[in-house]
């Protein structure tokens, strides 16, 4: 039934004098019809729509989601509001998630390649043949090189059941860029000298929190939802924001003091910040005392790192340095140094994740209001599975894709005292990147080892999602990798560059449209979190888990996969853990309650339990593990390249509206940005005789270069050009991205941290010249 | 007290991830090319240093909307609680009133032939939810309620900060959108501006209606054609529904 209401017939002029008889009287009306038009109007109803739950996979955040459908077809994605991750907001990729479901030009069949790898000319197939061909192409590889041949790079579509599949299979070399192209160097700094990860979803109390001071920590573009609304409501609730970027950012904008810091020396300006804290006895004795080693051998290290000797490397004044230490101690414990999200960028990024561990660790924020809260965990055990002969299951198969827990043995894959296979990539290898994370490794070294066949043969690669070209800087080894592997597999959801160069290419369901392993965070609520598919999967496509299920039942691998259906592997779990798949659909997630006695253990008289990976109760200001090694000197400022005259640091970073490398090809975040341009200050812009919108070309010292508009603005340093990530797409199958704007993934270094091997990608400089 | 609603927007909460846009876009499936609602992104320099400030913008709900006055079919309408709103059976799709906002919010949608526009998500209030945008909001800049309610949000928040309105000299039509930007002042870029393409209400009410019956010929012909149409379906409409009822 319609709703009428009221209206003002005085409002509608032209109509009054048409009632009045003539003009629509030309047009043929009747006068009775005329009174119909001045009948009330009816208002539009809201269409009916069935709901159910999920959680997003527009980045790796993972928010919380009520999907509404209609006919059986998602059409609105809604967040959830009890979900942690994001209190019910949905930013405008997880908007846009639809578009990927809907999406003319996505993976729809099984394709096997006909052409030469790389181009682009595919012939359907059935999926038994596909499948097929993957498994006996897999275990030829095994059989002719052992298992650890085969690679896995997943950065997909909740990737577990891959990295389950892999482990079966009897590989260590599983990987994710999450760590060696983005956030590993906080992640290890942080379970070094604290024993604590502290990434993926960081457990910072960002409402009570009072000071921020914000390393690049773009917060606002490289967006999380509950991350960034919790940000928000803190500087709504009052807190200083302290912003250091070589650019003007939103977040610069929302920020009470800006500093357009010098590019790559944050570690300089954080180790003068420790110098100051402790010299100035600005640092939480209390805490310092109970859970810290190694104070006394930290402050002899930093003595040199004065703020004067700081000032002319950062270009921050070393007054404000010493006033912002002071500010910042003064709001202790409710502050924090937030580190950039990607932190691959210098050439020892690991030192300056450290330098803001310490530094945190110093303002005593650990376990305290408005500082770093303990999380909870809502305990779900994992299956039944048999034991992984080479790989160890504390990897990925705990937690879903991000890990909460704290390891009970961190690190513990330094020696394998068991003879399982060393990873290819070398990450946690002695004598290698003994303290890079294997959970995740090193995907950067892995691409390498697969174009060198070094140090082992890798033979076999299987990818799920991801763009290793666009999602990385060395396209020439990752080419020669995809080049040289006998075979190649990828699934995905959607096409790109690198899943061009694919032997079988698998089309995945996306997130709308399937079951999923289930979420199990902590935040200060902990919780567990169930995906539902929104409508059927369309055209020919299936769920990860129904892929890696029916490609272990054909390589004898199904005792890793022992239900017949992904919905009885979430039942069995949810039953194990008291609940069941019935009762988690109802409510999309199950939750133990914030406490803050757990939260804030040290605003609550209780204590913090502290382990470190070598094994320390306390805090190590100075890791006895990294000195055993002799990867102290991590610590120590180590100088970074200069650009000359005539050349600019290469800058590149996100928008709130696309996720890397992903979302160019949406057409609805394709529509709020369609192509990347280069920023350039005013200043640097004339010498060259660029305007805005001229067509630029940049090239870098290694001889690679593009072409790019210009954006002139004085929201960027003069020594440096900026350009936001994930455009310049050459795959034609990406109808709406390819030859939009310009790759900085083929601009940005690939030289990597000595310390950790993750990547270092702003290392580059560049010249600029008009076209 | 019948109901007043108005939508806030905090642009220091504010951080252009443009989540209102694309959930308005799924929403109400609006066509590529347009949008009902919008982020405008103004960068400043202020002392040699750059400033950037951000705006929500939509459809403003005006107490004296000349959207309404342009209307030469009765499309556009007030509803009681101030929304706004285009009735789609009556409206001819001749655009008089997108020249008349002087906020640029009504547009032609190509797929329906009618004017499409912020609705304030009326289909979804009526049942009690938040406009699409106010729910998806990231900062939760966004902020809609009925201000005749002392006890709604918006009200409290009205009388908490100073809320300013894009109003100027020349376009001061009662918008029900309030801005707060912490004691900026709103620059030029955002404010309404009048379309000199738009032949303003006054002299629809005062000189083309008296003589309507005579001069009318050349404005009636730039709606005529896709206008009878509607009308008469729309009086199809009526006449069915009202049917309905009587059964």
């Amino acid at each position: 039934m319609s709703t009428h209401d009221h209206f003002d017939p005085s409002r509608r002029a032209f109509l009054g004098a048409a009632t009045g008889g003539t003009a629509l009287t030309i047009a043929g009306l009747p006068s009775q019809a005329l009174a119909r038009i001045n009948a009330p109007h009816d208002h539009e109803e809201l269409k009916k729509t069935t709901e159910v739950f999920g959680f997003c996979d527009m980045c790796y955040w993972r928010c919380g989601l009520k999907i509404r459908s209609r006919d059986g077809r998602a059409v609105k994605i809604d967040g959830n509001t009890e979900h942690p991750n994001n209190w019910g907001v949905v930013c405008a990729k997880g908007n846009s998630g639809l578009m990927v479901a809907y999406a003319p030009n996505r993976l729809k069949y099984p394709m096997k390649r006909v052409g030469k790898r790389g181009e682009n000319k595919w012939k359907q197939i059935s999926w038994d043949e596909a499948l097929d061909t993957v498994a006996t192409e897999l275990n030829k590889a095994k059989e002719k090189y052992g298992p650890q041949t085969l690679a896995l790079i997943g950065h997909g579509s909740w990737e577990k059941p891959y990295h389950r599949l892999a482990h079966a299979f009897g590989t260590p070399n599983t990987t994710s860029p999450v760590f060696g192209l983005c956030c590993g160097p906080r992640g290890v700094s942080n379970m070094i000298i604290m024993g604590r990860n502290l990434t993926g979803n960081e457990t910072i109390d960002l409402e009570n929190c009072k000071y921020f001071l914000m390393m690049g920590r773009n917060i606002t573009e490289s967006l999380h939802n509950g991350e960034t609304l919790g940000w928000v409501n803190g500087v709504a609730n009052g807190a200083k924001v302290v912003y250091f970027d070589p650019r003007y950012s939103i977040t610069a904008a929302k920020a009470d003091e800006y500093y357009a810091i010098r590019p790559l020396t944050d570690h300089a300006f954080l180790l003068a910040m420790i110098n100051v804290v402790i010299n100035e006895e600005l640092y939480d004795k209390q805490f310092i005392a109970e859970y810290v080693v190694g104070f006394d051998e930290l402050k002899e290290r930093v003595q040199k790192y004065t703020p004067e000797w700081a000032e002319p490397i950062t270009e921050v004044p070393a007054q404000d340095i010493r006033r912002l230490a002071k500010e910042m101690a003064a709001k202790a414990p409710s502050v924090f140094v937030y580190a950039p999200r990607r932190m691959t960028r210098t050439s020892n990024d690991f030192g300056t994740g450290m330098a803001i561990t310490i530094l945190n660790t110093l303002f005593g924020v650990w376990g305290r209001k408005g500082g770093v809260f303990t999380p909870q965990n809502y305990k779900v055990p994992e299956i039944d599975l048999p034991k992984f002969e080479h790989a160890t299951a504390n990897r990925i198969d705990v937690g879903g894709d991000f890990n909460y827990e704290q390891p009970e043995i961190p690190i513990a894959h330094i020696q394998d005292k068991d003879g399982k296979y060393q990873r290819a990539d070398g990450a946690g290898v002695m004598g290698r990147w003994p303290i890079a994370n294997p959970q995740y490794g090193l995907t950067n070294e892995m691409w390498k080892a697969m174009a060198e066949q070094r140090p082992y043969p890798v033979k076999a690669l299987m990818t799920a999602g991801g763009n290793g070209f666009l999602n990385s800087t060395n396209y020439d080894i990752i080419r020669k990798a995809l080049e040289t592997v006998d075979f190649y597999v990828a699934t995905d959801v959607i096409p790109n560059e690198m899943n061009m160069y694919a032997d079988i290419l698998l089309p995945e369901a996306s997130y709308l449209e399937r079951y999923d392993d289930l979420q199990v965070g902590g935040g200060r609520e902990g919780y567990v979190a169930v995906r539902m598919p929104a409508m059927k999967p369309l055209h020919g496509t299936r769920d990860a888990w129904t892929i890696c299920k029916q490609l272990a039942d054909r390589m004898d691998l199904g005792a890793y996969f022992p239900h017949d259906s992904i919905k009885e592997l979430i039942d069995d779990r949810l039953k194990k853990a008291g609940s069941s798949l019935a009762e988690i659909e109802k409510v999309g997630i199950l939750k133990i309650p914030a406490d803050p006695k757990k939260n804030f253990p040290l605003d609550h008289g209780g204590k913090l339990k502290i382990k470190t990976p070598s094994g320390s109760s306390k805090a190590e200001m100075i890791p006895g593990m990294l000195k055993m090694m002799g990867y102290d000197k991590a610590l120590d400022y180590v100088e970074q390249v200069r650009p000359n005259e005539d050349e600019f640091h290469m800058t590149f970073g996100r928008i709130g509206f696309h996720t890397h490398a992903r979302t160019q090809d949406n057409v609805w975040t394709a529509d709020l940005m369609r192509e990347n341009v280069l920023w350039i200050h005013p200043e640097s812009a004339a010498k060259r005789g660029i305007n805005e919108g001229d067509l630029v070309k940049v090239s870098d010292r290694k001889g690679r270069s593009g072409e790019i508009k210009a954006k002139v603005t004085i929201r960027i340093r003069k020594d440096t050009i900026f350009m936001v990530h994930g455009f310049g797409h050459w795959d034609s199958r990406m109808t709406t991205a390819n030859g939009k704007g310009l790759a900085d993934s083929d601009l940005a270094s690939y030289e990597v941290d000595p310390s950790i091997g993750s990547m270092s990608m702003g290392l580059s400089l560049v010249k600029v010249e008009k076209v | 007290m019948s109901k007043q609603y108005v939508m806030l927007a905090d642009t220091v909460r504010c951080i252009n991830c443009k989540a209102c846009v694309v959930a308005c876009r799924a929403e109400w499936e609006t066509p590529m090319g347009h949008t009902r609602d919008w982020v405008t992104e103004v960068e400043l320099v202020q002392n040699n240093q750059p400033q950037v400030m951000l705006f929500p913008g939509r459809c403003q709900h005006c107490d004296d909307a000349p959207c309404i006055e342009a209307c030469p079919s009765g499309a556009a309408y007030k509803r009681e609680d101030g929304i706004v709103l285009q009735d789609n059976c009556i409206c001819s799709g001749c655009e008089l009133c997108v020249p008349a906002c002087p906020y640029e919010a009504r547009w032609l949608n190509p797929e329906t032939n009618a004017i499409s526009k912020c609705t304030f998500c009326q289909p979804r209030i009526d049942e009690g939810l938040e406009p699409t945008c106010v729910q998806t909001c990231v900062g939760r800049a966004l902020i809609f309620g009925d201000i005749n309610d002392p006890e709604s949000e918006v009200a409290k928040l009205l009388q908490e900060k100073e809320w300013l309105q894009l109003v100027t000299d020349e376009v001061n039509i009662g918008p029900n959108h309030y801005y707060y930007t912490a004691g900026e002042a709103i620059p030029d870029e955002v404010m309404p501006k009048l379309n000199e393409r738009h032949l303003p209400g006054t002299i629809m009410k005062n000189v083309v209606n008296p003589v309507g019956a005579i001069g009318i010929g050349a404005m009636l012909l730039t709606f005529l054609g896709a206008g009878v149409v509607k009308l008469i379906s729309r009086r199809d409409e009526v006449n069915t529904s009202e049917n309905k009822e009587e059964k």
